[in-house]
C-alpha cells in the first residue's frame, strides 16, 4: 500500500517531468520508425539490388549495425563522431538541437537495418511465380513489383514493422545517456531527486508498458483488418 | 544478322543452336528447330530432360547461355531487344496457375492489357466476360484465386495470357499440378483454342493429347531433340531407343 502511495505522490509531484520524458521518447521513437522505414526501404532494395557492389554495401551496412550495441552506436555519434569534426549544429531555437539530432539519426541507422531485413524478408516470402507471371505478360520488373508483389508483400511487412516500433519505443531509453530529457532521463532526475528508486524505476516500468502495449493492440487490430481484407 | 534472311512468313519462332547451362551441368545442347502459325506442338520427355528450360527459353524467362531464338524473325536473344514487346505476344500458362493472388478474377484477366494500354478499362472487362464465359466461369469474375479450384484456376490463367491477344502460346505442363478429376477441363480448354488455330507449344506429360490435338511432337531427352515428327508417326513408329523405352513406361 506504502508502494503505491508513494508512487501515486511521485506522480502528483513530478507529473510533469515524466509527461515531458514521455513526450520525448515518442518523438524520438517516432522519428526513428519514419526515417528508419524509408531508409530501410532504400536498403532492402540496394540488398536486392543485382548490382554486386550496392548489394555487398548494404549487406554489410546490415549486418554491421544488427551486430553492435545501439548503445555502441550512439555514442559513437554523440561523443566519437565530433573528435573528427562531424557534429550536428545548434539551432537556436530548437533547446539542445545537436543531442536531440544524435538521439534520432543513431536510432534511425539502427532501425534502418532491421527494417530493411523485415521488407526484404516480406518481399521474398512473396511466390517467385507471381513476377513470373506478370513478366510474361509484358509487364516490366517494376511493374510487376508494384502490381503485383508489393501488395502482397504489405501484408507480411506491416505487422512486423508495428513490432518494430514497439522494439524502438523500448530501445530508445538508451538515448538518456546521452543526455536527452526521454522517460527514462526523467525517472533518473526524479530517483535522485527523491531517493525513491523503487517508486520511480516501477513507475517508468509501467508507463513503457502502457504506451508497448497500446502499440501492439493497435498492430494486432490493423493485423486482423489485414486478414479480414484479404477474404473481401 | 538483324532479321531473319528466311522470309518464310508462316514461321513464328525459330530456333538455332540453342544451348542452355546451369552453372556446369548443360541443359540444353544445341537445340534447333522451328514453329509454324497455326502448329500445335507437344513437347515430351523424361524429367530433367530439359523440357521446361526450353520452352522458358522461348520468351527469355531463362537467359540462353548461346545460339539464337528469331521470333517473328527477329533474334530476342540479342541485347537491346525489348523482351517485353515480345512476350506480349508470347502468352504463357504455368503448372502452378500464378494468379495474382491481390486481385479477383476479373483484375487478374484486365491488370496487364490495360497498364501495357493494349486496351481500355472497359474493352478490357467486355473482352473478359467474352472469354470468361467460353470457359464457363463467367460467375466467378469477382472470386479471389484462393475460392477457386486447380482447373478454375488454370482455365482463368489460359484465359488471362488470351487477354493479350498472344499470336503463340506456350503452356509449360498445364496439368501437371491438377487433381486428376480436373485434368480435363483443362485439356478442353486447350483442345478448343487448337481448334480455332491458336498456335500453341505445349510441354505435357499428357499423351493422349500430344498424339490427338498436336499436329507434331517433340522428344526431348538429354537436351537434345531425339524425335520430331508428326505426333501420330512419333507415337506409331517411335525410332530411338530412348524414345522405344520412354513410351513404354508411360502408355
Amino acid at each position: 500500500m506504502q508502494f503505491i502511495q508513494t508512487i501515486i505522490k511521485i506522480l502528483s509531484k513530478y507529473g510533469n517531468f515524466y509527461a515531458e520524458g514521455v513526450r520525448n521518447t515518442l518523438i524520438i521513437s517516432l522519428m526513428a520508425v519514419v526515417f528508419g522505414t524509408l531508409l530501410g526501404a532504400l536498403m532492402a532494395l540496394a540488398r536486392m539490388s543485382k548490382i554486386k557492389p550496392l548489394r555487398w554495401l548494404a549487406t554489410a551496412y546490415i549486418e554491421f549495425f544488427r551486430g553492435t550495441p545501439l548503445m555502441v552506436q550512439l555514442t559513437f555519434i554523440f561523443y566519437g563522431l565530433p573528435m573528427v569534426g562531424i557534429s550536428f549544429p545548434e539551432v537556436s531555437f530548437i533547446p539542445d538541437f545537436s543531442r536531440f539530432m544524435a538521439g534520432v539519426v543513431a536510432m534511425s541507422l539502427n532501425s534502418c537495418a532491421y527494417v530493411a531485413e523485415v521488407i526484404r524478408s516480406g518481399i521474398q516470402a512473396v511466390d517467385p511465380g507471381q513476377m513470373e507471371a506478370a513478366r510474361c505478360l509484358g509487364l516490366s520488373g517494376g511493374q510487376g513489383m508494384t502490381m503485383v508483389v508489393l501488395p502482397q508483400a504489405i501484408r507480411n511487412i506491416l505487422p512486423a514493422l508495428g513490432n518494430e516500433f514497439i522494439t524502438v519505443i523500448k530501445e530508445s531509453s538508451v538515448v538518456s545517456v546521452i543526455g536527452i530529457a526521454d522517460l527514462m532521463y526523467r525517472t533518473n532526475g526524479v530517483k535522485a531527486k527523491t531517493y525513491n528508486v523503487l517508486e520511480c524505476l516501477a513507475t517508468a516500468a509501467i508507463i513503457y508498458f502502457i504506451l508497448t502495449f497500446t502499440f501492439s493492440k493497435l498492430v494486432a487490430w490493423a493485423e486482423r483488418r489485414m486478414a479480414h481484407g484479404r477474404k473481401s | 544478322m538483324a532479321a531473319n534472311p528466311d522470309s518464310n512468313i508462316s514461321e513464328i519462332i525459330r530456333v538455332e543452336h540453342l544451348t542452355k547451362k546451369f552453372e556446369n551441368l548443360l541443359v540444353l545442347d544445341d537445340i534447333s528447330t522451328s514453329f509454324r502459325t497455326h502448329e500445335v506442338v507437344s513437347v515430351i520427355g523424361p524429367s530433367g530432360g530439359g523440357k521446361s528450360t526450353f520452352l522458358r527459353c522461348l520468351n527469355l524467362m531463362e537467359t540462353p547461355t548461346s545460339g539464337a531464338i528469331y521470333v517473328d524473325g527477329v533474334d530476342i536473344c540479342k541485347k537491346g531487344v525489348d523482351i517485353n514487346r515480345h512476350r506480349e505476344k508470347m502468352g504463357m500458362v504455368f503448372q502452378q496457375f500464378n494468379l495474382f493472388n491481390n486481385m479477383n478474377v476479373m483484375k487478374n484477366l484486365t491488370a496487364a492489357p490495360v497498364k501495357l494500354k493494349k486496351m481500355t478499362a472497359e474493352e478490357a472487362e467486355t473482352k473478359g466476360i467474352t472469354l470468361l464465359r467460353r470457359v464457363g466461369l463467367e460467375d466467378k469474375r469477382n472470386s479471389y484465386p484462393y475460392e477457386l479450384s486447380g482447373g478454375q484456376k488454370q482455365r482463368i490463367a489460359i484465359v488471362r495470357a488470351l487477354m493479350m491477344n498472344p499470336e503463340v502460346m506456350l503452356f509449360d505442363e498445364p496439368t501437371s499440378a491438377l487433381d486428376p478429376e480436373m485434368i480435363g477441363e483443362v485439356l478442353d480448354v486447350m483442345r478448343e483454342l487448337a481448334e480455332e488455330g491458336m498456335t500453341m507449344i505445349v510441354v505435357t506429360h499428357e499423351m493422349r493429347f500430344a498424339r490427338e490435338v498436336s499436329s507434331r511432337t517433340l522428344f526431348l531427352s538429354d537436351g537434345h531433340i531425339e524425335e520430331d515428327k508428326p505426333s501420330h508417326e512419333l507415337f506409331d513408329h517411335p525410332e530411338s531407343p530412348r524414345l522405344i523405352s520412354f513410351l513404354q513406361k508411360v502408355l
